[in-house]
């Protein structure tokens, strides 16, 4: 028995020493800055083309640089590669002075290349998302290997928010690989060359991106040796990563955020998400048919009781597309609280005989904790004043198959919860609402089909006089506002999490990541 | 003889085309297809910008034709490439995935193997001491905490609190390759996907134990005096083992799901992450190639045991 006892006992041993105590695990050195890049809504893991890109600008733009870029609040775009640009009076032709740049292999950035991307990004067959935003641009000019000029065919008052996605791609190592090969080449994820402050130098599958310092950087030396970008195939994992020390920034769900308040070892940064949340109404359906039925909805859901309770007070009601106040009039409705005033309107709008308490149907592609608690609330309040609506959450593939059908069965989504971007270009919207875009033509979802919307947009899109466009926006919003092609709900803040060793370090929460000028030759982290 | 094996080499190769003819159904059926996939639909992007990426893939053709399009290609060795990672063909995505799988796996079958049968020998031989009272306990958790569960609670505590463990990857990232580094980063997932089979071997020894113990053979070595070490070690274990060694063999599936969730919470670069990754961005091509592999690896193991069987046993009857 004595013997039994004693092999056990080393065995036990044996199998808590295969399980335990190791050397406690040290992070990588400190001139290297580690983060979750690529984690949350801006961030687009295992896409090394920014051709392709429908986020991930963080993280390109870290060894990739477009011509413009936005400033970090996301207010005014600003040069990058261009040292300057200039647009001609007519709005017609954009004149971008090219700064003193070179490649990462050394050869000199000109505006051959340049010329050589725009074309890359117009040409659909190397799989460029840019094709149907750069439709304006009729002919791309070089003048000499520091001018680039663009022209258009028409004015575009998206134009340059188009051009802050167009990263610079060489010439010299790209021309030689077929345009529809172009997307299944290897380049991307081996051996890119960009001008940005680090350069590409490993992507170890699934695993991470490393980048070094680009010494011979025109803004300078880098003040880290690296940058790596650590994939997460789920968010709590980033988190534990950042508390373990292993990474030093990561996005955060909002509800994350308290934890990390109060906490000294990190920073807490805030941002606009850009992104207006709205119970679409599916204008196919005869029920959203009068107006005073969706004012009901509006009265009837307590805005600022979601907010506060479930969105911690970080986020702003919206009445409209827009929160800005230079984009949003005086006038506006505000829609307060009102579930009086919410019956009253469904009384007289006769909606027991429209559809009474048939269930109906709220889709969305929103799987978070956070987007069920809203819904839940959401059908809470509705169902005070008579309308049954019932949630269903799909990913995010499912509702595009659903929604964006030429097609689409209306029983499938007599509603929506969605958001849609709504800045910095105030214009981004008008893919969501105009009727020109009902699927298949583009994501007006909705299947809004209000003149007077489409024009407000249309004309807010050809204003060429830049002091004139807020008022075209403030138009936009009025209309919406009284129309209500959705019940408009809020812009929520989204957060990312840095540590309080990192100085200098500039990120937003942008839509799709970016681009902005984020100077990540000046980030440094302290010992 | 010859003539089995090639029966059951022709079944097993018709077994994977109704695989693969099945799979490509089902993820037919399933919403939304890999360009779906690709708009967030937080941005204001057109499905028209995508139309011409749906034709070029070929996703606008009649599904037998794609199918057998893909069969083609996938009889040549060519599986094709990944749709969300143009630029990364899917045969080299998966089979640079099958090795971290199998380490992550193998060495959680070992851990369990022997924690679960030294605890279970523990626990029969002083039944009702508190050392098995504890283990059953132990069992009884571990077999009730889905993988998941174990797998965060395991990384807060030994990762975020104790930092005994790396928190997530398979190697400390900008650092050159080493076993160590390797081995610190294994550990931990490991461990966790071992918990839920150790549990399942710690019970089924137990028992298995109990019973032999009780058998005439081992009261007649105690009678002669053997060495109780002995007695417990060379006539009870090894008796009591038969039955846990089948339920080792059919644990392995109950491994395999445990490690999707492992992988994901650990990013563990191996087939499970690969898979899911490839389920949420319809990733077509990666989801055939993958479960390919997996399916010819399981079809050829069984095709082995059924062989083997014939071989070591003349009462089974072949031909």
């Amino acid at each position: 028995m004595k013997q039994l006892s004693r092999l056990s006992a080393v065995a036990l041993a044996a199998t808590m020493m295969a399980t335990s105590p190791i050397p406690a695990f040290t992070p990588a050195e400190a001139a290297t800055l580690s983060g979750g890049f690529d984690v949350g809504p801006g961030g687009f893991q295992g896409n090394f083309n920014p051709l392709a890109a429908t986020a991930g600008f963080t993280w390109l733009s870290v060894y990739y640089e477009p011509l413009v870029a936005y400033d970090e609040k996301l207010q005014k775009v600003v040069g990058i590669l261009a040292s300057s640009y200039e647009v001609s009076p007519d709005q017609k032709t954009y004149t971008f002075k090219l700064a003193d740049a070179k490649w990462h292999d050394g050869k000199p950035f000109t505006a051959k290349d340049a010329k050589f991307t725009m074309e890359l990004a117009k040409n659909a067959k190397t799989g460029s998302v840019l094709v149907a935003r750069l439709t304006p641009v009729s002919s791309v000019e070089t003048p000499d290997d520091h001018t680039l000029v663009v022209n258009l065919s028409t004015p575009s008052a998206s134009i340059l928010d188009t051009m802050t996605k167009v990263m610079m791609l060489p010439e010299h190592a790209l021309s030689s690989i077929p345009a529809d090969q172009l997307a299944k080449s290897t380049w991307w994820s081996t051996s890119p060359v960009g001008t940005g402050p680090f350069r590409f130098t490993r992507y170890v599958t699934d695993q991470y991106v490393e980048l070094a310092a680009n010494t011979d950087y025109r803004g300078g030396k880098p003040a880290l040796e690296k940058v790596i970008n650590r994939y997460f195939a789920d968010p709590a994992a980033a988190i534990a990563a950042l508390r373990a020390g292993e990474i030093q920034f990561t996005y955060v769900d909002s509800n994350d955020v308290p934890a990390f308040r109060g906490d000294k070892s990190f920073k807490v940064i805030e941002g606009n998400s850009f992104v207006v949340n709205y119970l679409g109404f599916n204008h196919d359906s005869p029920i959203w048919k009068d107006v005073r039925v969706r004012q009901a909805v509006m009265y009837a859901i307590n805005r600022e009781a979601i907010i506060k309770s479930l969105y911690g007070g970080a986020a702003t009601p919206a009445n409209c597309a827009y929160i800005a106040d230079r984009l949003v009039p005086k006038d506006t409705e505000p829609y307060a609280y009102d579930p009086e005033k919410a019956k009253q309107l469904l009384k007289e709008a006769g909606w027991e005989k429209i559809n009474g308490t048939k269930p109906i149907t709220l889709l969305t592609y929103y799987t978070t904790p956070l987007a069920t608690n809203v819904l839940a609330a959401v059908q809470a309040m509705l169902a005070q004043v008579g309308i049954n609506v019932v949630p269903r959450a799909v990913d995010a593939p499912t509702y595009n198959s659903i929604v964006l059908k030429a097609d689409a069965d209306t029983s499938q989504f007599q509603m929506v919860y969605a958001g849609l971007q709504n800045g910095p270009d105030a214009g981004s919207i008008n893919p969501g609402l105009n009727e020109k875009q009902i699927p298949p033509a583009g994501p007006n979802v909705v299947r809004a089909r209000m003149p007077d919307l489409t024009s407000a947009l249309d004309a807010a899109l050809a204003e060429t006089d830049a002091g004139k466009r807020d008022a075209r926006y403030q138009q936009v919003c009025k209309v919406m506002n009284t129309n209500l092609p959705w019940g408009t709900l809020w812009v929520a803040n989204r957060y990312g999490v840095v540590s309080a060793k990192v100085k200098d370090f500039v990120w937003t929460p942008a839509p799709g990541g970016g681009p902005y000028q984020a100077n990540p030759q000046k980030w440094s982290i302290a010992e | 003889m010859l003539r089995y094996s090639l029966r059951r080499l022709i079944i097993g190769i018709g077994m994977l085309l109704a695989l693969s003819a099945l799979i490509f159904l089902l993820l037919r059926l399933t919403p939304g297809d890999p360009i779906d996939a690709y708009i967030d639909p937080n941005i204001p992007m057109s499905p028209s910008d995508l139309a011409e990426l749906r034709s070029s893939l070929g996703l606008d053709r009649p599904l037998p034709v794609q199918y057998l399009a893909w069969l083609g290609q996938a009889l040549e060795g060519n599986l094709g490439y990944s749709i969300k990672r143009l630029d990364q063909p899917v045969l080299g995505l998966v089979l640079s995935r099958i090795g971290p799988t199998i380490l992550l796996m193998g060495t959680a079958l070992l851990m369990a193997i022997v924690v679960g049968i030294a605890i279970g020998v523990i626990g029969a031989v002083r039944r009702n001491s508190v050392a098995d009272i504890s283990f059953s306990f132990f069992a009884l958790a571990g077999i009730s905490s889905p993988a998941f569960l174990s797998a965060l609670i395991g990384l807060y505590v030994f990762s975020v609190r104790l930092k005994w463990a790396p928190s997530g990857g398979m190697l400390t990232p900008g650092d050159e390759f080493s076993i160590i580094d390797l081995l610190r980063h294994l550990v931990l997932p490991a461990a966790l996907l071992a918990i839920a089979q150790a549990a399942l071997i710690m019970r089924y020894t137990r028992a298995s134990m109990l019973e032999v113990l009780n058998q005439d053979y081992v009261r007649t070595a105690r009678a002669k005096g053997v060495v109780e070490f002995w007695v417990i070690s060379k006539h009870a274990l090894r008796n009591a083992l038969l039955p846990v060694v089948t339920l080792i063999g059919s644990t392995i599936g109950l491994a395999i799901g445990g490690a999707i969730f492992i992988e994901s919470v650990f990013n563990w670069p191996g087939m499970g992450l690969l898979l899911v990754d490839a389920v949420e961005t319809r990733d077509y091509p990666v989801i055939m190639g993958a479960t390919l592999v997996i399916g010819t690896c399981v079809i050829s193991v069984n095709l082995l045991t059924d062989i083997a069987y014939a071989v070591i046993d003349p009462r089974i009857k072949v031909g």
